[in-house]
C-alpha cells in the first residue's frame, strides 16, 4: 500500500480508531497493530507476508540460541549463524539473479559451461529494511546492548507498517520499548505531523515526481540527444529528486508514527548543505549510515587497526553499501566512488591532525566553496546511482563537457524552480515555520481540517497525474 | 518483556526541518478524537474539492468493483457539486494551478515528445496507401528519417531506447507512448484519434507499434459505451477492426509500420487471450502493405517453451524482464530495440547505418 493513495488514507483512519481504542490493553493492541501491518505489507502481494513472519520467526529463534549461550567463543558462532540466516532470504532475493547471470557469463567467457537455473527472483518490497532491523536486534543481544524482546513485541518491531517498506531503520532500543509505554491519548501533535505529512508528499508529488518525468527520465534515458546545460540540469535535478522522493517519504512515516503516539529517529538533516562528503553522510540516510557504521564498518575494526586498514573497512562498507541498493555494478561503483571520497576525506583530516595540512579558514566564501564542491561529487556519484550502467553514467558526465551550443528545450522555468525549491529546503529558517505551525495549532478541528484539505488539493493538483512509486522502495 | 537499554523518547532530536521532534510548548496538542475529526473533515472536504478529478479517474479504470462503488460515490457528489455552481470553482482553481480540468485523464503524457506543427497544405494529393511493401526511403543528415514509437508503457520502453539504438544524425525519434492506454478504451485515451494528429504532423517515414498490454477489458467506445464484452463472441472481430483501423490510420500518408507483439508475460493465465491479440496484430500485418509484424513471443521465450526473464545470444545470458513480469528493463528494451531496427532492415530495407547494424 503506497501512502499518497485513497487505500491508505482509508487503512490509517480504521487504524488510527483501533489504536486509541485498543491503547489500554497492551496485548490486544499488539496483536492488532500487527495485524494492521501484515495487511498494509499484504497489500502488495498477499505472499509478501509469510516472507515477513519467516525472516520474523528466524530472527527471534536466532536471538533466542544467541542469548542462551554465555561461553563468548560460542556465543559469537551463534551470533554469527542467526545472523547469516536472518540475512539469507536477502541474499537470495536481491543477489540471485546478479550473480547466476554473472558466473555464468563468466565461465562461459572462460570456456566453461555452467548452466545454473535462470529463474527470475522478484523482490519483495522492503525486505531489505526489514532485514536490517532483524540483524541489529540479533548483533544488539549479543553484544549485551538488548535484552531478549518478547514474541509479539519482535514481530511488532520489525512489521510496524511506518517505517515497514522503506525505513527508516529503527534500532530496537529505540522502537521496541515504546511499544509498551502506554501512550497519551490526550496529546497528539496534529499540527506536527500534518506539516510532515504535507511536506513530505509536496516534495514527493509536486518536486520528484515533476522533475522525474520533465528532465531527468528523458536525459538519463539518452544521454546523446541532450546538451551540456540539459545533462546538467538533469542530473542536478536528480539530486534534488532523489532527495524529495526519499525524505518525502521519511517525513511520511514520522509523521505517521507521530499521530500514533511513537518517535522515529530522523532520517535526513539538510544533506546538500553539507560541507564535505563524511559530514554528507552523517545527514543522508543517517539510519542507513550509522548501521552501516555499528554493524559492519566498526566490527571489520573501523580505524582502530592502522591507516591502511581504515580505508580498507572504509572501501568495503562503501561498496557493499553500494550493492545493498542495487545488484547492479552501476551500484557497486557508486558505492565505490563513495568509500574514495570518504578514504580521501579521512586522509585529509589525518594530515590536519598532525599539523601537516592547514585548516581552511573559516569564512562565508570557504564555506559555500565546501558546500558546492561536496554536492559536486555528490552530484557526480548520484549520476552512477540514477544511469542504468556505469557506460550510461560515463556517456552522460562526458555530455556534460561536449555538448555545448546545442538546443536546451528540457530546461524550462518550472524545471528551474522546483530544482530551486528542493535545494532551498536545505537552507531555509526554522523560525517562521514553527511560528507557522503554531498559530495552525490554535485551530479547531474543523477549521484545521478544512485548512489541510486546501493544501492537500493544491499538492495532488500541482503533482503530475497518477502514483509513482517511491525511489526507495526497489531497494 | 522487553527492556531497552536507552529511552529514546527522552532524546531531543532535530527533524529534518530543524525543529525539534517534541511539540513545543507553543504548538497546542489535540486529543485523539479531535485528532480523528480534523483528519475526516480534512479527507472529506479534499474529496469534494478533488471529486471531479477523482471521478475523471475512476471512469478511465477498467470495469470491477473498485470502478463500480467509486463511481458510485463520487457520481452523487460531482452531480451536486455541479447543482451548486462549485464545479466551476473547483476547475477555475485547478486551471489555476496549471492542470487543465477538461483533459482526458489518458492525455498527460509523461515522457512524450512535443509533435511538430502541420506541415503547410500544398496542391499535391498525398501519397496513397500502396498495394505492396516498398521499402524506407533513404535518410539523410538534412533529411532524417521520421520514427514514430506509439503505444503503451511497453511502447514507452522501447521508445527511449530507440533513441539510444537510433543515430541521431540519421534519424529522428519521436517517443508517443503512453502509460495505461491502449485500443480498448477511447473514453480513456483515444489512440486512432492520437495517431491521426501524428500523421499529420510528424509523418513519420516508420512507426513502431507496441499496445495491447491493457486491452484485456471490454471494448468501448468514446463515450464510454459498450461495444463488445470480453470474452464473447464478438469480442475478437471488434478488436481486430480496431488493430486494422489503427495500422490504415498509421499507413495513410504512406508510412511504414511495424507492429511488435506483445511477450509472454509471467501470468501465464493471460497466455490466451495475449495469443489472440497477438494473432490481430498478425492478420492486419497480413492484410495491409507495409505493415509487418514482429514476433516477440517466441524472441523471449524459454528453450522449452514458457516464461523466461533471461535473454541467451550464443553463449551470453542478460536479465531482460521487469520484476512485474511484463515490462522489459533496460538491457531487455535495448535487446528489442536493436532486434526491432534489423527487423525493419529485413522487411523494409531500413538502412543499416541508421542503427549501427
Amino acid at each position: 500500500m503506497l501512502f499518497p493513495t485513497t487505500d491508505f488514507a482509508i487503512f490509517f483512519c480504521l487504524v488510527f480508531l483501533g489504536h486509541w481504542w485498543l491503547n489500554h490493553n497492551a496485548r490486544a493492541w499488539k496483536a492488532f497493530m500487527i495485524a494492521a501491518s501484515y495487511v498494509f505489507y499484504g497489500w502488495w502481494n498477499w505472499r509478501y507476508v509469510f516472507l515477513l513472519a519467516g525472516v520474523s520467526l528466524i530472527t527471534q529463534l536466532a536471538a533466542i540460541a544467541v542469548s542462551r549461550q554465555q561461553q563468548p567463543r560460542r556465543r559469537m558462532t551463534v551470533m554469527g549463524l542467526g545472523v547469516a540466516a536472518t540475512i539469507a532470504p536477502l541474499v537470495y532475493f536481491k543477489y540471485y539473479g546478479f550473480f547466476t547471470v554473472n558466473v555464468t557469463n563468466a565461465a562461459t567467457s572462460l570456456g566453461v559451461h555452467v548452466a545454473p537455473p535462470l529463474i527470475q527472483v522478484v523482490l519483495p518490497v522492503g525486505v531489505s529494511f526489514y532485514t536490517f532491523m532483524a540483524i541489529a536486534y540479533v548483533v544488539d543481544i549479543y553484544r549485551g546492548d538488548f535484552e531478549l524482546a518478547g514474541w509479539t513485541d519482535l514481530f511488532l518491531y520489525l512489521s510496524f507498517f511506518p517505517h515497514l517498506v522503506a525505513g527508516p531503520i529503527v534500532r530496537p532500543n529505540e522502537l521496541i520499548p515504546q511499544l509498551d509505554i502506554r501512550r497519551d491519548p490526550r496529546h497528539i501533535d496534529i499540527v506536527g505531523a500534518s506539516w510532515l505529512i504535507l511536506g513530505g508528499l509536496f516534495k514527493k508529488v509536486v518536486i520528484a515526481n515533476y522533475l522525474a518525468g520533465a528532465i531527468v527520465d528523458p536525459v538519463f534515458g539518452d544521454p546523446t540527444r541532450h546538451s551540456s546545460p540539459e545533462a546538467i540540469v538533469a542530473i542536478v535535478a536528480y539530486a534534488v529528486q532523489i532527495y524529495c522522493d526519499f525524505s518525502g517519504y521519511t517525513d511520511i512515516a514520522i509523521g505517521v508514527a507521530k499521530l500514533l503516539g511513537f518517535r522515529f529517529p530522523q532520517n535526513f538533516d539538510r544533506p546538500y548543505s553539507a560541507r564535505s562528503v563524511q559530514e554528507f553522510w552523517r545527514r543522508w540516510h543517517m539510519t542507513l549510515s550509522r548501521w552501516l557504521r555499528d554493524y559492519l564498518y566498526i566490527p571489520l575494526g573501523g580505524n582502530r587497526k592502522g591507516t591502511v586498514r581504515t580505508y580498507v573497512n572504509l572501501m568495503i562498507t562503501m561498496l557493499l553499501g553500494g550493492l545493498w541498493h542495487g545488484a547492479a555494478w552501476h551500484f557497486v561503483v557508486w558505492g565505490g566512488l563513495h568509500g574514495t571520497y570518504l578514504a580521501v576525506g579521512h586522509w585529509k583530516q589525518g594530515r590536519r591532525d598532525v599539523g601537516k595540512l592547514a585548516e581552511p579558514p573559516d569564512t562565508v566564501l570557504v564555506l559555500w566553496l565546501q558546500r558546492i564542491t561536496t554536492f559536486v561529487l555528490v552530484c557526480i556519484a548520484w549520476t552512477l546511482f540514477r544511469a542504468d550502467s556505469v557506460a550510461t553514467a560515463l556517456t552522460l558526465l562526458g555530455r556534460t563537457l561536449t555538448a555545448w551550443g546545442e538546443p536546451s528545450p528540457l530546461i524550462t522555468v518550472p524545471v528551474l524552480l522546483a530544482i530551486g525549491i528542493g535545494l532551498a529546503t536545505q537552507f531555509l529558517p526554522h523560525r517562521p515555520a514553527e511560528r507557522l505551525k503554531a498559530a495552525l495549532s490554535q485551530l479547531r478541528p474543523v477549521p484545521l481540517g478544512v485548512t489541510i484539505a486546501v493544501v492537500l488539493f493544491v499538492i495532488t493538483t500541482l503533482g503530475p497525474r497518477g502514483v509513482a512509486p517511491f525511489i526507495y522502495f526497489q531497494f | 518483556m522487553a527492556t531497552g537499554t536507552k529511552d529514546p523518547t527522552t532524546e531531543q532530536r532535530p527533524n529534518d526541518d530543524g525543529a525539534p521532534s517534541d511539540a513545543p510548548a507553543r504548538r497546542r496538542a489535540m486529543p485523539a478524537g479531535r485528532v480523528l475529526v480534523t483528519i475526516l473533515v480534512g479527507l472529506l472536504v479534499w474529496g469534494v474539492l478533488y471529486a471531479p478529478e477523482l471521478k475523471r479517474s475512476s471512469e478511465a479504470q477498467p470495469d470491477g468493483i473498485r470502478r463500480t462503488v467509486s463511481l458510485a460515490i463520487l457520481g452523487p457528489v460531482v452531480w451536486a457539486e455541479g447543482r451548486l455552481g462549485l464545479t466551476r470553482l473547483i476547475d477555475d482553481a485547478t486551471s489555476a494551478l496549471g492542470r487543465n480540468p477538461s483533459l482526458q485523464v489518458g492525455g498527460e503524457g509523461v515522457g512524450v515528445d512535443p509533435l511538430p506543427p502541420a506541415p503547410p497544405i500544398t496542391n499535391t494529393h498525398p501519397p496513397r496507401p500502396p498495394r505492396r511493401d516498398t521499402p524506407l526511403r533513404d535518410p539523410t543528415t538534412s533529411k532524417p528519417l521520421r520514427v514514430v514509437v506509439v503505444g503503451d508503457s511497453l511502447a514507452q520502453g522501447i521508445g527511449t531506447f530507440a533513441e539510444r539504438v537510433f543515430r541521431p544524425n540519421l534519424v529522428q525519434v519521436f517517443r508517443q507512448g503512453r502509460i495505461s492506454t491502449g485500443l480498448a478504451r477511447p473514453d480513456y485515451f483515444d489512440w486512432p484519434y492520437q495517431m491521426r494528429q501524428i500523421v499529420k504532423r510528424a509523418r513519420p517515414d516508420l512507426t513502431i507499434v507496441m499496445i495491447g498490454e491493457n486491452d484485456g477489458q471490454s471494448l468501448v467506445d468514446r463515450e464510454g459505451q459498450m461495444v463488445a464484452q470480453i470474452g464473447t463472441g464478438d469480442f475478437p472481430d471488434a478488436y481486430e477492426q480496431r488493430v486494422l483501423q489503427f495500422a490504415r490510420i498509421a499507413t495513410s500518408e504512406g508510412g511504414h509500420v511495424i507492429w511488435v507483439g506483445l511477450p509472454q508475460p509471467r501470468d501465464s493465465r493471460r497466455w490466451d487471450f495475449i495469443g489472440r491479440q497477438n494473432e490481430a496484430f498478425a492478420q492486419a500485418a497480413a492484410e495491409l502493405p507495409n505493415v509487418a509484424y514482429f514476433d516477440t513471443w517466441n524472441t523471449f521465450t524459454a528453450p522449452g517453451g514458457g516464461y523466461t526473464a533471461y535473454y541467451r545470444d550464443g553463449n551470453h545470458v542478460t536479465l531482460v524482464r521487469a520484476d512485474d513480469g511484463v515490462h522489459f528493463n533496460a538491457d531487455g528494451y535495448t535487446i528489442l530495440m536493436r532486434l526491432v531496427a534489423d527487423f525493419a532492415g529485413t522487411q523494409f530495407q531500413l538502412d543499416p547505418k541508421t542503427y549501427g547494424g
